[in-house]
């Protein structure tokens, strides 16, 4: 099993920059022999030899079962592929705007003929930077095509400004917690992002946003100000670009008109180390206080409790943090989307938690667990899982630290389908199981405790 | 003097160099016909010491062959989208049919007068001149497999989505047999009565064209590539998994009994053929076993050999004296029988 083939799969809407990206990997002077498969016949240089046209073709199970769909005209092109003698370093598969993702990556943890010689590498998602709002507002099979991702190429940035940037990011990290999130224009993106990715080291995937394993915090995002002598006044509704009616259409469309925003100000005595050390007491604040009371225009928004602070344009309100020399905000929603700004004052650090923008359908959890689990309870809990969420699992991997095995265990799955190795032993010290679900509806608290009910 | 059919001798070993992908037997089994992996078509002599040559290519690799029954024309279909007749005798070829979509499935009418190609979703038939006679509308899904209705002007083509029933006669005319799943095989029994395809989702369909019904063969672990019928139409062989499963035709037929279960591969079984003549079937699976049966009569080997690499492929000649098998790394195998 060791040379198989890598296989990346390439989706996302019409129009977003498929074409482009293909014919840019093919004409590249990477060295290496790709063979590309598309769906979508016309636009690719056919006179590329190692370009294949085919008709996206779903093979359904009698029962029904979405979980045993599978691409037929995949399995027929890379049977074929694979008596070349002259092997391929990797594999594209270009799907169409609408394809399902779900049944081209089951194709390779299901199909016994294709499984010794192909692996899938990656499930690359290229997205339209000035429509993706809008399309995952009303397509079902654009919020799939994110969540089954493991990479996101965010393209066309440069025609959308930072504000909707960050928005439609926050937007993606919501969907799907692990994805890596790339920004390109043109489609112009370093090869080694799209293929041979290896987005199974959850490693790799991991470091970039630890924060995602924790259980979601009431607040979006943190910050600590030192203030000058003096009043101040948290401004809101300071757009960057506060004439731009498309960016605030399309924000009002993406959310919901975004009318209110809660917020907790702490004092602190310095800026090192102070949103650590005031992390848990805001946490806690938040949730003591499930119905903050609106604050009546123009202020003064109190300390130490959670204040609800209309949106407007230029809504002004004074701070009332007499005598501190630094204070932290804790805000519900990340600052650029509610145009944030603190008169007289620094912004010396600042933090960002996961989004909790969460897409009503599929949002993606993170666990973790850093005593070793027991394999046959760890098969049962999946098993059972796989068996009655499975059509709500759109994926899942995981790395684990298993009782008396020096390897690292590593799968990864989809929906009722999933694939596991042994793979290098852990590092000394290292040992920590953790797991990534991306799925409808998920429950974070009884994965926690299915996990739980794992240790050896 | 042992039965014939009853031993598998190895007459001798090739190295192709290549993957075979698909072979056919020249009528009198004198010579093999195997298209590669890398798109030779290379044409084996028998009588003498073996001697192989190329005798031509598909760049990209090559699909599929047929060769008429009795007769000097055969086909081939490669990933260049090439459809190509070929006399044997000059070894000239023309081409038929160039397209987009890959042309998997040829198959030559009993008489050999007739050629049917399917490419992609549509079945073309051609006649030995070279000569479109006859273009069908697209199917449901890709054709996985066809097969002339014995003895009549009607090609079977099944694919995802059911089966099509294509007559030529008096007009080109398609009688539509859908079923919810996608077939991967089609063998007729040999009286014409009965179509049998193997299915994805581990099952076996049959369309009793004559009698107007249908009923489905269930119980199978993994998809069903292999739909096999001896001679004389008793015996469809299949495999799922590791073993071999037969189902009896005798009698009332197969509904509602207990099939045949022939098991000693250790291995997923990829490919079966019965003996033109008797109820002889050799297996190969990934264990790299070829094994000997005798249908209806034992329920363990009669013979076995080993292979260096997985099968690809087990052709008998058109009188059954001969078997060719092939393996993934070229080997091809030679065997009187």
């Amino acid at each position: 099993m060791t040379d198989r083939v890598p296989v990346t799969v390439l989706t996302g809407f019409l129009g977003a920059g498929k074409t482009t990206l293909v014919n840019r990997i093919l004409s590249e002077q990477h060295g290496k022999r790709i063979a590309v498969i598309e769906n979508e016949f016309g636009e690719v240089g056919v006179d590329q030899e190692l370009v294949i046209g085919a008709e996206e073709e779903i093979f359904e199970t009698s029962n029904g079962c979405i979980c045993c769909t599978v691409r037929g005209d995949l399995i027929r092109i890379l049977k074929q592929l694979r008596k070349r003698r002259d092997r391929f370093d990797a594999i594209l598969i270009e799907t169409t705007g609408l394809a399902d993702p779900g049944p081209v990556a089951q194709t390779f943890f299901l199909e016994e003929d294709l499984k010794p010689f192909f692996s899938l590498d990656a499930i690359v998602t290229l997205v339209d930077a000035r429509h993706l709002e809008q399309e995952l507002e009303h397509s079902p099979v654009a919020r799939e095509q994110i969540a089954f991702a493991d990479v996101v190429l965010i393209n066309k940035i440069d025609l959308v400004d930072g504000t909707t940037l960050a928005r439609i990011e926050q937007r993606v990290q919501g969907i799907n917690g692990t994805a890596r999130i790339v920004r390109t224009r043109n489609a112009n993106v370093p090869l080694e992002r799209v293929l041979d990715v290896g987005a199974f080291d959850l490693d790799r995937v991991l470091t970039h946003d630890e924060d995602f394993l924790q259980a979601p915090r009431p607040f979006e995002w943190a910050g600590v100000y030192a203030l000058e002598p003096g009043e101040h006044e948290l401004i809101l509704g300071e757009q960057g670009h506060p004439h731009d009616h498309d960016a605030t259409a399309a924000h009002e469309h993406a959310h919901g008109a975004l009318e209110c925003v809660d917020l907790l100000v702490l004092p602190a005595e310095e800026a090192d180390g102070a949103l650590d050390a005031l992390l848990d007491t805001a946490v806690h604040v938040f949730a003591a206080q499930p119905g903050p009371a609106v604050v009546a225009a123009h202020g003064p928004v109190p300390s130490r409790e959670v204040a609800r602070l209309r949106i407007g344009h230029h809504a002004h309100y004074a701070l009332d943090a007499a005598a501190s020399s630094h204070v932290a905000l804790f805000c519900e929603h990340a600052p650029e989307e509610f145009g944030l700004a603190l008169s007289g004052a620094r912004l010396l650090d600042e933090r960002r938690f996961g989004s909790h923008h969460h897409d009503p359908d599929i949002a993606s959890i993170g666990l973790e667990e850093s005593r070793p689990l027991n394999p046959g309870k760890v098969n049962e809990w999946l098993s059972y899982l796989l068996q009655s969420r499975g059509q709500d699992i759109l994926r899942m991997k995981g790395v684990l630290s298993l009782d008396g095995e020096a390897r690292r265990y590593v799968f990864h799955g989809v929906h009722m389908v999933y694939d596991g190795q042994l793979e290098r032993p852990w590092a000394a010290g290292a040992r920590h199981s953790r797991l990534v679900f991306i799925g409808r509806q998920l429950d974070r608290a009884e994965l926690e405790a299915g996990l739980a009910s794992c240790v050896a | 003097m042992s039965q014939p059919g009853s031993q598998l001798r190895l007459r001798g070993r090739i190295d192709l160099g290549d993957f075979p992908i698909d072979a056919a037997w020249s009528p009198d089994g004198h010579s093999l016909l195997v298209a590669c992996g890398e798109g030779a078509l290379q044409l084996v002599e028998l009588d003498a010491a073996p001697a192989v040559r190329s005798i031509g290519e598909h760049a990209g690799g090559a699909l599929a062959l047929a060769w008429q029954r009795a007769g000097n024309a055969f086909a081939s279909s490669g990933q260049d989208g090439e459809v190509r007749l070929w006399d044997a005798r000059t070894l000239q070829s023309q081409v038929l049919l160039s397209d987009r979509s890959w042309s998997e499935q040829l198959a030559f009418s009993d008489n050999g007068r007739l050629l049917a190609v399917g490419t992609g979703r549509v079945l073309r038939i051609y006649d030995t001149g070279a000569a479109l006679q006859a273009r069908f509308d697209p199917q449901p899904g890709t054709i996985t497999g066809i097969a002339w209705r014995p003895r009549l002007p009607e090609v079977a083509a099944v694919g995802n989505g059911g089966m099509r029933l294509h007559r030529l006669e008096p007009q080109p005319v398609s009688q539509d047999h859908p079923f919810k799943g996608a077939a991967l095989t089609a063998r007729w029994k040999p009286d014409g009565r009965l179509l049998a395809a193997g299915t994805q989702d581990g099952g076996v369909h049959l369309w009793y064209v004559a009698a107007g019904t249908e009923s489905q063969m269930q119980g199978y672990g993994s998809k069903v590539t292999a739909t096999e019928w001896s001679a004389n139409g008793r015996y469809l062989a299949t495999c799922a998994d590791s073993a071999v499963i037969v189902w009896d035709f005798g009698g009332r037929g197969p509904e509602g009994s207990r099939p045949l279960e022939l098991r000693s591969h250790s291995e997923r079984v990829v490919a079966l053929a019965f003996r033109p003549t008797g109820t002889w079937l050799v297996s190969a699976a990934l264990d790299r076993r070829l094994l000997l049966w005798r249908v209806g009569a034992a329920a363990t080997p009669q013979d076995a050999h080993l292979l260096a690499e997985e099968c690809t492929l087990l052709r008998y000649s058109r009188s059954g004296d001969r078997l060719a098998v092939a393996d993934a790394r070229g080997g091809l195998s030679i065997f009187d029988c």
